[in-house]
């Protein structure tokens, strides 16, 4: 497809409404990045344990709240709603990922993002959890 | 009138987090944070033995614990070393 033909294409395609949230695959969206607001193409739309991340055509992976035109409030997940198969694959998925030599200090990248979406999620878990027994002891 | 109450859940869940600096971490902060979740998870297995309760909940809370330390030690020998003043 000619380069003006897939911009116009893709220029109709993100004036989207905060009703048919989120963006479908291919569409062009615009971000916040270290770098300032970027525009390029949606690959992916992907639940983590926590929140969406939006995955790029180039790979990188960006959260939900720092996509333009984002509802708020972020739509989140209930943290009983993460089965322990989810939470399980999870845990291994960034095991190997360290275990590969990754480093999470690459900002946008999977590894980052995972860590990121990990350690929130166990943090609401067990603040939760905390809450819970301190509750019961009243 | 509290400000929990004003709050939606999504938006009391937004603060919680960001309030522990847990929404997007910083880089040079990866270490700190792990620290601070890995203290959650220690406080809430010691009240599971306390109360000698919940043994699929502590395993799970055992191997969160794991999982952190591992990622912890893996991050922390990914961290650059601040130059030698010897060196310089």
């Amino acid at each position: 497809m000619p380069t003006g033909a897939r911009t116009m294409n893709s220029t109709a395609k993100q004036l989207r409404t905060e009703g048919n949230w989120p963006p479908e695959e291919g569409q062009i969206i615009s971000f916040k990045s270290s770098a300032g607001s970027e525009t390029t193409i949606l690959k992916e739309v992907r639940w983590g344990l926590v929140w969406r991340d939006f995955i790029l055509e180039d790979g990188r992976v960006i959260p939900e709240h720092r996509i333009s035109g984002c509802p708020q409030p972020q739509v989140w997940r209930k943290i009983n709603e993460v089965t322990d198969v989810e939470r399980e694959d999870c845990e291994e998925r960034l095991l190997s990922m360290a275990g590969a030599g990754m480093d999470p200090r690459k900002r946008d990248q999977s590894f980052w993002a995972e860590l990121n979406q990990y350690l929130a999620y166990t943090y609401l878990r067990f603040k939760q959890a905390e809450r819970k027994v301190q509750d019961t002891e009243r | 009138m509290s400000r929990s109450d004003e709050e939606t859940e999504e938006q009391q869940v937004w603060r919680v987090l960001s309030e522990a600096g847990l929404v997007e971490i910083r880089l040079d902060e990866f270490a700190e944070r792990i620290r601070d979740v890995k203290r959650i998870v220690v406080v809430h297995l010691r009240e599971l033995l306390d109360f000698n309760t919940g043994i699929k909940e502590r395993e799970s809370a055992a191997y969160s614990l794991g999982t952190l330390k591992g990622l912890e030690l893996k991050v922390l020998a990914n961290t650059p070393k601040p130059p030698d003043p010897s060196e310089m």
